[in-house]
């Protein structure tokens, strides 16, 4: 069942008089389908942010659209986009996001509370969550005195607690040592499997191996995708890096 | 490194930074300006030349020395809060490779620009604003003035040796201060967060205890001379009080309203509450100082107002007899009468006539109205019979009814006959209304002068400090937006989120003013009797007045600020 339908988008910027043109995203098309975890691959300035954010409706398209179990994002109201986005999306930027004057579980239960959730409720959903994660005795702490791969685990936390329909990663092990990377890679792989949709971008080829399917971004277009089938994660490693060699582009690490 | 290199960067870190120079430059502008004003008048021929201007001068010199003092301390308040905001910037430069001491050279350099472009606008201030002020003041200490105004070259140079100084220090303070930091501290000098303090409970109640008691004790002093010992205890009290529960109430009750999860976990009160927190945190200690300086600010204006409005009356309180003319231990019970006739005799020159009412005199006092007049005579005073006025206890009493200028003449005629000491003989010392209300003028029109020049100070600083903050807590904040809209805020509830903490910042410091006021309006009005002023609904309507005045600049002043803040906070 297709989850998340990506037609034709293009996104142009325009600098001042319009002088230049800048070609962010030419007619990028791709399906997602419910339980599946995809990640995206480029290089730095390859568009993938741009398409991220027009996936998070952050931002508008100058073309093309986006549809969520049908529904089209354009066809939503601006003043209703952020409750839609607040009830369906979820995602995990590459710097945190942690807001610094709440705690670690106040950020965690902000989107329940602008959802205007019953206090029970909240924190019987955070509890599971925050186990799952292994933040549990990180939740009165606040997000100075807590570390990268922990903000960033409270991030996830965050973003699922409104079980949303598809979880939108920003390189979210961007700014992580390698083994808090793994760390989180593992706790997304393990997300995947009891059925969440995850849509990740990444430059990190061996962020992309943890996902079942990796799609390559370059200059604004869509140029190949690759499967992984029942390979584990180091062959599928692989298969990137020989890809990448081959068509030029990305980095290893 | 070429010669105008640190000249040229300066220029451009000003320039670049306009936002936040700006009030630095207006704040110099306007402390240099007053300054200048205060000083020339107080030197100026115009004040000296005038019978009246004594006082008034006394009250300038007084007055000026204090500005001083307050100038000083705020120049380096400003400067240390700019220095530190750009910690970061430092860093980088350290970084780059400019070296610390030429970065110190840079900031002299920027100091010069500010100071000085204050400097001359203050000067111009001064000199647009001090023809009009100088004949305001004229007219409130109800003197002529002799000549025209012109500010005396010594009041530029205290001007300048007082900025002078300020820029020393500054100046060595930021060199200072860039020496002694790292470039990777600076650097990495970002938001640190705090953390909750312990022990802030204790801290809060005992603030809470002092103002109530400070406010019992004012509410509840009837005795007017007691009113005047304890004001000053009093406000030390209410000021430790206030800045205690800003700091540590204002902490305590918002755990409180944190810890009940009902309403912290709505959506407006939840941004609300923590963005209240971390405000809290970084602005207690200045919006405590706020609150001060407005309560000052009102008391200090509606204070000097009521005196000035009320100084007939208080005049009259002091002279229940129009005149009383004291006359040598030594004189004869002949010399006394004959005095009588003598008076008699200048007052027919001078066009006045002289009376005296024994109906005035109080011989006994009914209860509890000691204080009330102090025409009272007691048991054991000593009568001597003359032929027209009153004599007892070594002067003369007796009314002078005629036009203001004979009486005054009069007065002087006495006095000049006489001499005006004991010293000589025969001699007479005069103490009269007349003389004693044309002081009145220039004493409490002085006073009035000077206190709307302190209010104007302390509402200036005031609004820096609180353009200050709001700037910085732009900066601050709009990340922090960005990050819930992203999270799923709508637009709507930000703007209601920014709205209600900007309100709470701004107006906690005004109703806790007015609270003060409150309370402190009946502990004035006591020591204003000690003044001999009894018009306690003048008193109040002073004050009510003086606080709306102030309520209405104020919000104004909301207004402005609080529209930057939002030019900041949203894209």
């Amino acid at each position: 069942m297709s989850l998340l339908q990506v037609k034709g988008l293009g996104k142009v910027y325009n600098t001042k008089l319009g002088m230049r043109q800048c070609i962010a995203l030419k007619n990028v098309s791709f399906e997602v389908i419910e339980g599946e975890f995809v990640a995206i691959m480029g290089a730095s300035g390859s568009g993938k942010t741009t398409l991220l954010n027009i996936l998070a409706s952050l931002d508008k398209p100058t073309t093309g659209d986006v549809l969520l179990d049908g529904t089209s994002f354009s066809s939503i109201a601006d003043r209703d986009l952020s409750e839609f986005r607040r009830k369906h999306l979820g995602f995990v930027f590459q710097d945190f996001n942690l807001l610094d004057t709440f705690s670690i579980k106040d950020n965690i239960l902000l989107p329940l509370v602008l959802m205007q959730t019953p206090v029970r409720e909240m924190e019987e959903r955070l509890l599971p969550i925050a186990r799952q994660l292994g933040i549990t005795q990180l939740l009165n702490k606040y997000p100075f005195e807590v570390s990268g791969g922990e903000k960033q685990r409270a991030a996830i936390a965050r973003a699922v607690i409104t079980d949303p329909r598809i979880l939108l990663a920003d390189e979210p092990t961007g700014a992580l040592d390698s083994k808090a990377s793994a760390s989180l890679l593992g706790q997304l792989t393990d997300l995947h499997q009891i059925g969440k949709t995850i849509v990740m971008v990444t430059h990190s080829a061996m962020a992309a191996s943890y996902a079942s399917r990796v799609l390559f971004i370059s200059d604004g277009v869509l140029f190949s995708q690759l499967y992984r089938g029942e390979e584990a994660n180091r062959a599928f490693f692989d298969r990137i890096v020989a890809t990448l060699s081959i068509l030029g582009g990305g980095d290893i690490a | 490194m070429r010669k105008l290199f640190y000249f040229r960067l300066a220029l451009s870190n000003v320039r670049r930074n306009k936002i936040t120079y700006l009030p630095y430059l207006i704040a110099t502008a306007v402390m240099s300006g007053v300054f200048l004003l205060i000083s020339g008048l107080l030197f100026s021929k115009g004040l000296t030349n005038t019978p009246n201007g004594d006082t008034a001068r006394m009250l300038f010199g007084f007055g000026l020395v204090v500005f001083a003092l307050f100038t000083f301390s705020f120049m380096l308040y400003i400067n240390n809060f700019l220095i530190k905001r750009r910690k970061k910037e430092f860093g980088l430069y350290g970084i780059l490779g400019l070296d610390k001491r030429h970065v110190g050279r840079v900031l002299v350099w920027e100091n010069t620009f500010v100071v000085g472009g204050g400097l001359v606008c203050g000067v111009a201030i001064a000199l647009v604003f001090g023809r009009l002020l100088f004949l305001v003041l004229m007219k409130l200490i109800h003197a002529v003035p002799g000549s025209s105004f012109s500010i005396p070259l010594i009041a530029f140079g205290l001007m300048f040796a007082l900025f002078f100084v300020v820029f020393l220090v500054t100046s060595v303070a930021n060199i200072i201060r860039v020496h002694t930091a790292s470039p990777i501290a600076l650097l990495s000098s970002e938001k640190s967060g705090e953390k909750d303090k312990k022990g802030l409970l204790p801290l809060a109640i005992l603030g809470l205890i002092l103002l109530g008691g400070a406010y019992y004790f004012a509410w509840t002093t009837e005795v007017p001379g007691e009113a005047l010992g304890i004001f000053f205890p009093l406000a030390i009290a209410v000021i430790i009080a206030t800045y205690l529960l800003f700091l540590c109430g204002s902490i305590v009750i918002l755990r409180l309203l944190r810890m009940k999860k009902s309403l912290y976990y709505q959506a407006d009160h939840f941004v609300t509450i923590s963005g209240m927190f971390h405000r809290m945190r970084q602005n207690a200690r200045g919006l405590a100082t706020i609150c001060i300086l407005c309560t000052m600010l009102v008391v200090t204006v509606s204070g000097t107002l009521s005196l000035y409005l009320g100084r007939e009356q208080m005049t009259r309180g002091m002279y229940p007899f129009d005149a009383q003319v004291y006359v040598a231990d030594t004189a004869t019970k002949e010399e006394i009468v004959s005095y009588d006739t003598l008076l008699n005799q200048i007052a027919a020159q001078n066009h006045v006539t002289l009376t005296a009412d024994k109906s005035k005199l109080i011989t006994k006092l009914p209860e509890g109205e000691e204080y009330r007049r102090n025409n009272f005579v007691w048991e054991d005073s000593v009568f001597v019979e003359v032929p027209t006025l009153i004599f007892y206890s070594g002067s003369f009493r007796f009314d002078i009814s005629g036009t203001d200028e004979d009486c005054l003449a009069f007065i002087q005629a006495v006095r000049d006959h006489y001499g005006d000491s004991f010293s000589e003989t025969p001699s007479l010392i005069v103490s009269d209304f007349y003389t004693a209300r044309e002081e009145g003028y220039g004493f409490y029109g002085g006073l009035l002068f000077l206190g709307a020049f302190f209010a104007v100070l302390f509402l200036a600083v005031a609004v820096l400090i609180l353009y200050f903050k709001q700037v910085t807590e732009g900066y601050e904040d709009k990340e922090r937006f960005e990050i819930l809209q992203k999270v799923g805020m709508d637009d709507q509830q930000v703007k209601r989120t920014i709205n209600a903490q900007v309100l709470w910042v701004f107006f906690l410091p005004l109703a806790t003013t007015t609270l003060h006021m409150l309370f402190a309006s009946k502990i004035m009005a006591q020591m204003l009797k000690t003044f001999m002023l009894y018009d306690w609904g003048m008193v109040l309507t002073c004050i009510g007045g003086t606080l709306l005045a102030f309520a209405l600049l104020y919000f104004a002043i909301y207004r402005v600020t609080a529209r930057t803040y939002y030019r900041i906070v949203r894209r």
